[in-house]
């Protein structure tokens, strides 16, 4: 029974940091029709500059969020300096449709190197800010810790925040209006260049989330070649597959599901099989479920 | 020369290669091979991306097929070592197939994200299995060279002498399926895959196709790369080996196999310049480790921003806007 609800908040947990990503990678598939690779290098520099924060004020609750913050600027800064330019200069074409996504796997490399110029190849290490011990039900010890309790908090704060711009504001009417169709929110009056500057934003700020929560519930360490962002990154892809690429409750729901999965697969099965079962069930998802569990059939467009 | 007698100038390229490889020293003999490979493995990429239309980031794992292919069946049938070559293409041909199964499915960024997990995740899946032998990976020696070839002839002469046949007969037959049927299928398939199935072109079955051809030629320059190292592991074929292999595609130009060398020429000159620049400025090793990806990736992204064609669609584009005028 322990092992049960352990796999079960195991599965949450980590289910919760793929969300962010999937959000982030979502946001920017509806503002602007490109899967952002580079996500995961966003991540990793906020991730960095989330560490410079705390070694100079020694704080992580002012961290985390100025890290968020800066993120959510050097995002809008791509989209505005490398994205916009690339959709201007190549509408048509054969290659129209690969460019976008090869200018952000070499953004990813570009990032990934000039971190290495910057704070070296070696590990660094952030302290986290709060227990990983898990808390005890009785005599057992459950594998939820207080630093699981503010991934999950924060993960929560996020979804109610995002979906609240969403689906109450102005903002949230532009960005809706502007994915759904740019000509036509054009001519309403929307500022679609604009509005995709912001999409892009927020995803950079979910992301840079995602690479400190993630880092700070792990070891701690993080060097440029990290793997665990590359895992990042593809479980975030595949959660927002799963999810339908369109939707954020989707992305939600598609995160939640891969990392219960991989739960299962971890605690009953074998760990080593993890990314193996998440490939699988991409492919299967793909195969027989191209929309997600959540869109519409009409929704996949590329 | 090339339009009217393309056998002859591959026999006459073929033949100054031989003469090059025995005026230079070793390293470059070495380089050389190395350029042969990547030449394989970009064509192989150009062929997919640029001439059916779709997209992977992980070609990395279809020449791990290859290797993986080449060395199982030297170390466990002792296959003579032109066999090892052939069962690589097949393999890795089989992978690809399977593989394109579900491409033809997808459209680009899932595809595009489907094989980039592929790549991010093929040590672990590597290392599933004890036969592969897990991180040391296997072994892979294909001999000494023959003896009547003389006895200053070197091991990495012999490699280059290969790859470099290897790389001839590929583009050279690459060449004329791209003029074939099938490859003016995939060129209309590219161009638009529903005029092209009006045309009564079956649309899944080329894209298949295209990925299987693909895929076999990588198995062979994953074959042809394990040869190189003499090892095949999950640490010879990294995602940066994917990341430089799409990099090379795209600054030779992916609509065109014309501008195949220029690619696999940067791939292996970039980490030469770094050496250069790293030991005239007595630079530190943070460089060392950083410039090649920086280099590899700033071509990268000026390269789609400014010549997304690449350099010789771009310069033939140029040519024939002037001769119209």
């Amino acid at each position: 029974m322990i092992q049960f609800i352990n796999m079960l908040l195991i599965g949450i947990g980590a289910g919760s940091i793929y969300a962010l990503m999937a959000i982030a990678m979502v946001l920017v598939w509806r503002s602007t029709r490109v899967i952002n690779f580079a996500q995961a290098g966003m991540a990793l520099l906020s991730t960095y500059i989330g560490f410079e924060l705390v070694q100079k004020t020694g704080n992580f609750w002012i961290a985390l969020p100025l890290a968020m913050i800066l993120g959510a600027l050097f995002s809008a800064l791509v989209e505005i300096l490398l994205i916009r330019t690339l959709i201007k200069h190549s509408t048509s074409g054969p290659v129209a449709g690969i460019v976008p996504i090869i200018a952000t796997l070499g953004l990813l490399g570009f990032i990934r190197a000039s971190i290495g110029f910057i704070w070296g190849n070696q590990d660094i290490q952030i302290q986290p800010p709060l227990s990983k011990v898990g808390f005890k039900v009785g005599e057992e010890t459950i594998a939820l810790s207080p630093m699981n309790l503010l991934v999950l908090l924060t993960v929560v704060g996020m979804v109610v925040v995002l979906g609240f711009i969403f689906q109450k504001t102005n903002l949230g009417l532009s960005l809706r209006a502007s994915a759904y169709s740019p000509e036509i929110a054009q001519l309403a009056g929307i500022r679609v260049g604009a509005i995709r500057t912001i999409g892009w934003a927020i995803a950079g700020a979910a992301g840079a989330a995602a690479g400190l929560l993630q880092t700070v519930n792990g070891t701690g360490a993080v060097s440029p070649d990290s793997l665990e962002f590359s895992l990042l990154l593809t479980f975030g892809f595949i959660a927002a597959v799963i999810g339908g690429l369109e939707s954020l409750p989707g992305a939600v729901l598609g995160a939640v599901v891969l990392g219960l999965v991989l739960a299962v697969v971890q605690i009953y099965i074998s760990g080593t099989l993890v990314f193996m079962v998440a490939f699988a069930l991409l492919l299967l998802v793909l195969l027989v479920r191209p929309q997600g569990f959540i869109g519409s059939k009409a929704g996949r467009r590329a | 020369m090339l339009k009217k007698h393309p056998l002859f100038t591959f026999i006459v390229f073929g033949a100054v290669l031989f003469l090059l490889s025995n005026r230079v020293d070793e390293l470059r003999v070495f380089q050389g091979a190395t350029v042969a490979i990547y030449v394989i493995a970009i064509a192989s990429i150009i062929l997919l991306t640029g001439y059916s239309g779709q997209v992977s980031l992980g070609h990395g794992a279809l020449l791990a097929i290859g290797g993986y292919a080449a060395a199982l069946s030297r170390n466990e049938w002792g296959a003579p070592v032109w066999l090892t070559f052939c069962i690589a293409v097949l393999a890795a041909a089989l992978g690809g197939y399977l593989l394109g199964l579900a491409a033809a499915r997808l459209s680009g960024p899932y595809l595009a994200g489907t094989t980039l997990a592929l790549a991010i995740g093929l040590p672990s899946i590597a290392n599933q299995f004890t036969v592969l032998g897990g991180e040391q990976g296997l072994l892979f020696d294909i001999g000494v060279p023959p003896t009547f070839l003389g006895e200053d002839f070197t091991q990495y002469k012999w490699f280059f002498w290969i790859a470099s046949l290897a790389a001839l007969i590929a583009i050279y037959w690459l060449r004329n399926v791209m003029n074939s049927r099938y490859g003016r299928s995939w060129k209309a398939v590219r161009g638009n895959d529903v005029a092209a199935e009006l045309a009564g072109i079956n649309v899944g079955r080329n894209k298949v196709l295209a990925f299987t051809v693909s895929a076999g030629l990588a198995g062979l320059a994953g074959a042809l790369l394990a040869m190189t190292i003499s090892t095949v592991s999950p640490g010879a074929f990294p995602l940066a080996l994917s990341f430089s292999l799409a990099t090379g595609a795209v600054l030779s130009g992916v609509t065109t196999l014309g501008g195949v060398m220029i690619g696999a020429v940067t791939l292996v000159a970039i980490p030469e310049i770094v050496d250069t620049v790293v030991s005239r400025f007595e630079s530190s090793e943070s460089v060392a480790n950083n410039l090649p990806g920086l280099l590899v990736s700033t071509l990268l992204i000026l390269t789609v921003l400014f010549v997304p064609n690449g350099p010789v669609e771009q310069m033939r584009a140029r040519h024939e806007k002037r001769a119209k005028r």
